[in-house]
């Protein structure tokens, strides 16, 4: 997967990707690990946060834009509208925390069912912070388990020493490239402007209308 | 037998009275009465029967002692011919009779000097024996025109201007119809039928004494201008104020479908799904959607905030002209504004705003100048938003050259009203955890700071304090105004001295810490306070994912608002009503439109039906506009007039009003008929432009009284003959043309090359 730096009009597909789970598992780390290579101390998340990446996978340029939410409670309403039109999304959760592993089940799980509009989407679920790896309380089991039951991808990563970080989105973006409805939706969004588009055939059937 | 009686007890003050019934202008009489058969019209009475009828009715009569003349009909009814009697006193008797040619007119009797001929046959007499003053004969005439189609003058231009143009081709000549309201606001929308289909004008001779029949043939040349009195009335397009059918189409027609469609949208999730199970029949076709947004993106003005309507700012609608109220008004009229359409619609609309976005491209009419318009739509605060992240996006950051400190960027931050709302909702959400607003305000602090020390390398924090919130200063200058003196001021001593205020002395420390803290950096170089991308990407995501009930009420405000604006453009002149009428509805649009706001619907029934009702008087409004505009139009150089006859239709229209039920009768008929002032003629005339020499071919004109070319459309005349000799001579009882005159004969004519009334009265002593 090659990050590319021209132009970023010039993509072949558009893929809308959101990032979710409690608060301070690392979403806005990961987020930041992944599009500009740092990682600092970031204050929270307030409500929905955004970053756009221009990827090459499988010779196809692909526009990923990623929404990172707060997990607060608070901001429930206000960032369950960004499931909506989502391809992917990706579950967040701290090895080192067991309540942000056992919320994915009890709570984050639900909302994709009940805001995710599209039911060809990708869900991915993803360990975080493995770099301590000393005070981790979840094992890579329970994670695979999990991911077994509610269908989605796996990987653990540490947002920190970037490990596995563009793995987590390349697995992603493979998996809804080999997705044909989801390859429809990313393609509609694309490029297309009334005055650089050929004239549409007058339609015949519809010519009643006006 | 049926007895009719009909009165009219207003002094008869003119001969040509409108409240005239007709019998009454036919005969001169002022009470009378008609015997008629039961069966009403179809029965014929043929002239025996009608006479004998008349007779023992005048038997009748004057066994009571009534004076009043009796009618009775004759023949097929649509000769309207009367026999009628009238005893008056003991020795005179009145017999009238009229009858009616509805079929070409023998010449002799289309013309002035033909009916005076006839007139004096009826005494018995040739006008060659006419010569003594035994009889005088008075003559009052009144012509009634109707002005020419207005279209049919500059049809004629065009094709007069074809034929010089090219001589050779006359035949494949284009007929080009122009339409009378082209240059309105609303064209641009629909076309309205002018509801004011031209204007009568009624030319009033008074009464003229007539020697011979020559004097009737320069009468008949005679201009109009001659005539003492000038009335003018409008001659309606009633379809249009009367119109239970609701085939009006206009803004309000295309508003009530628009709140239909508001009612379908809440049965309805997302956008998309409107599409997949449309119904392809309502969407118009490709070619259409493609000429629709090449209109709304290409080369759009820039919305003109001076047309905004003063109190239309309460509606909370896009400003007209810009994109959104723009798309709002095309989808008034796309595919007939249903919920299908709209979707379609919304759907391009919004890809071509993400190419826009994604190409940087200006956004098309959507001006912000760097501020967010909180009174408007939401849709319309997200895409000036977004124009304004293009704009940060697409500018490439200058290297900072001399700085200054009108470098530095204190602009506050720019926010639609829900990343307000946002906002708030995050300062509840990490109440406890640290306060957000402070964080806010310390990073828009700490940006000050950082351009100010670039901007002057040497400047201390005093300076900053000073510039920033000069409030915040307390020059010790001022305490010591007494000592100090003028001419030290003047000279300046700087650093000034002074000391920071108590309050900023309390806030002292930590603003001096984000002072230490903050790096010397341009405003330019900074990291920008609003993420162009991120904020833009969201408001793609907004529209993108817009649900159709919040699309369809957002469209609702900025429909009406704008259609009202539009409308409101109209050049009506100082018409006080109609701008009454006008602010008036820019009030009920706003208040009816409040339970939109906030998206909760309480009662979706209730709701809707006050917009029904709301489109309504809104199309009342319009009517009325669209009248004044016509009459404005016509009259621009005759105001008084022209204010006067839209009075009178607004207080024949006004009743109608306000009422959203079509099914109430109003049997009132419209009337209005002004006095022309002799000022006002030369502006009536224009009205009449000379037909051109096409337009003659068509017409053989026959009767004379020209105006301008044009035939009255109705010649009234009244011959009255009175015979001096007999003044005075047979008692009280006689009816009297003027003091000490015996109205012996009266005729009455009224016609057209091929229709002509005649009735006399014939005042007789047995
Ligand atoms: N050690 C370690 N710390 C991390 C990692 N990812 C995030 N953090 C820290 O965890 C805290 C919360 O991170 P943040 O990205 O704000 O979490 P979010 O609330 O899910 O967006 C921060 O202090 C981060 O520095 C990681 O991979 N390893
Ligand atoms: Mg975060």
């Amino acid at each position: 997967m090659n990050s590319s730096s021209s132009n970023q009009s010039e993509f072949d597909y558009l893929f809308k990707l959101l990032l979710i789970g409690d608060s301070g598992v690392g979403k806005s780390s990961l987020l930041l690990s992944f599009t500009s290579n740092t990682f600092e101390d970031l204050s929270p998340t307030i409500g929905v946060d955004f970053k756009v990446k221009i990827v090459t996978v499988g010779g196809k340029k692909l526009k990923l834009a990623i929404w990172d939410t707060a997990g607060q409670e608070r901001f429930r309403t206000l960032t369950s509208s960004y499931y909506r039109g989502a391809q992917g999304v990706i579950m967040v959760y701290d090895v080192t925390r067991r309540d942000t592993f056992t919320n994915l089940s009890d709570i984050w799980a639900k909302e994709i069912d009940l805001y995710s509009t599209n039911q060809d989407c990708i869900k991915m679920l993803v360990g975080n912070k493995v770099d301590k790896e000393s005070e981790r309380v979840v094992t890579k089991k329970e994670g695979i388990e999990f991911a077994r039951k509610y269908g989605c991808l796996f990987l653990e990563c540490s947002a920190k020493t970037r490990v596995n970080v563009e793995q987590c989105f390349e697995e992603l973006v493979l998996k809804i490239l080999d997705t044909p409805s989801l390859l429809a939706e990313g393609s509609a969004g694309t490029k297309k402007n009334i005055f650089n588009q050929k004239p549409p055939q007058a339609d015949a059937s519809a010519g009643s209308c006006c | 037998m049926e007895y009719y009686f009909q009165t009219n007890c207003a002094a008869k003050s003119s001969e040509w009275t409108d409240e005239l019934h007709e019998l009454q202008l036919m005969f001169g009489v002022k009470e009378f009465m008609v015997i008629a058969p039961a069966t009403a019209s179809g029965v014929v009475l043929d002239v025996p029967e009608a006479s004998k009828l008349l007779s023992s009715v005048a038997i009748a009569l004057s066994n009571c002692g009534s004076i009043w003349p009796a009618f009775v009909p004759v023949h097929d009814p649509t000769r309207e011919a009367f026999f009628g009697i009238q005893n008056m006193g003991t020795i005179f008797t009145r017999r009238f009779d009229a009858d009616r040619i509805r079929s070409q007119v023998p010449i002799k009797l289309m013309h002035l000097e033909g009916l005076h001929q006839l007139f004096l046959s009826k005494f018995g007499l040739y006008a060659t024996d006419f010569s003594t003053n035994f009889l005088k004969v008075k003559f009052l005439m009144r012509l009634t025109y109707i002005t020419p189609p207005f279209d049919g003058e500059d049809d004629a231009q065009v094709r007069e201007h074809e034929v010089s143009q090219s001589p050779g081709k006359k035949d494949i000549q284009t007929y080009i119809k122009t339409i009378w309201d082209d240059d309105y606001p609303w064209s641009n929308w629909y076309s309205a039928e002018d509801p004011l289909k031209g204007f009568e004008l009624t030319a009033i001779w008074s009464e003229h004494t007539v020697d011979d029949s020559l004097e009737m043939e320069e009468l008949e040349n005679a201009s109009v201008f001659e005539a003492e009195k000038w009335l003018l009335s409008p001659v309606l397009e009633l379809n249009m104020t009367d119109d239970p059918m609701g085939h009006f189409i206009g803004f309000s027609s295309q508003l009530r479908l628009l709140v239909k469609a508001l009612d379908a949208s809440f049965e309805v999730k997302f956008i998309e799904d409107l599409i997949t199970d449309g119904n392809p029949a309502s969407v118009p076709s490709p070619s259409v959607l493609d000429r629709v947004l090449k209109g709304l993106f290409h080369d759009g003005q820039i919305p003109d905030r001076q047309h905004d309507h003063g109190i239309g700012g309460t509606i909370k609608g896009a400003p007209l002209g810009s994109l959104f109220a723009q798309f709002c008004l095309n989808a008034l009229w796309f595919g007939n504004c249903n919920i299908h359409a709209i979707a379609v619609l919304w759907i391009e609309f919004v890809r071509e705003v993400r190419w826009c976005w994604e190409e940087s491209q200006p956004l098309p009419r959507t001006m912000t100048n760097g501020r967010i318009d909180l009174s408007s739509c939401l849709i319309h605060q997200k895409l000036q938003m977004l124009a304004i992240c293009i704009g940060k996006k697409g500018v490439k950051r200058d290297v900072n050259g001399n700085s200054s400190v009108s470098d530095v960027d204190k602009d506050p931050p720019i926010m639609t009203e829900d990343m307000h709302e946002e906002r708030l909702q995050a300062v509840e959400a990490f109440g406890d955890e640290f306060s957000f607003s402070a964080l806010l305000e310390r990073e828009i602090l700490s940006s000050d700071m950082s351009a100010f020390k670039a901007a002057n390398p040497d400047a201390v924090f005093e300076d900053f304090i000073r510039w920033h919130s000069p409030g915040d200063w307390e020059s010790v200058e001022n305490e010591e105004r007494s000592s100090a003196s003028e001419s030290v001021r003047m000279k300046g001593d700087w650093p000034p001295r002074g000391r920071l205020s108590a309050r900023m002395s309390d806030h002292g420390n930590s603003w001096r810490k984000i002072w230490d803290e903050s790096p010397s950096l341009p405003a330019s170089e900074q990291k920008p306070l609003l993420d162009p991308i991120r904020e833009g990407e969201k408001i793609l995501h907004y529209l993108e994912t817009l649900r159709p009930c919040m699309l369809v009420e957002q469209m609702i405000s900025s429909a009406f608002k704008a259609s009202l604006d539009t409308l409101s453009q109209t050049s009506y002149g100082d018409l006080k009503q109609m701008k009454l009428k006008i602010e008036q509805l820019y009030k009920t649009i706003s208040t009816s439109l409040k339970p939109l706001r906030g998206n909760i619907v309480a009662d979706r029934a209730e709701l809707i039906g006050d917009l029904v009702r709301l489109c309504a008087v809104f199309e009342h409004v319009e009517k009325l506009l669209i009248f004044a505009a016509s009459i404005r139009h016509k009259l621009a150089d005759a105001t008084r007039l022209c204010e006067a006859i839209f009075s009178d239709f607004y207080n024949y229209y006004l009743p109608k009003m306000g009422t959203g039920s079509s099914n109430i009768c109003y049997d009132k008929v419209f009337k209005s008929k002004q006095l022309i002032k002799a000022h006002e003629r030369e502006v009536i005339i224009s009205l009449f432009p000379h037909p051109t020499a096409n337009q003659s071919w068509r017409k053989v004109l026959s009767m004379g009284n020209l105006l301008n070319g044009h035939e009255p459309l109705t010649r009234e005349i009244i011959f009255l003959a009175h015979d001096g000799a007999t003044d005075d001579q047979y008692g009280r009882n006689v009816p009297r043309g003027s003091p000490g005159e015996v109205c012996t004969h009266r005729m009455y004519v009224c016609g057209t090359s091929n229709d002509l009334q005649v009735a006399l009265s014939v005042t007789s002593w047995d």
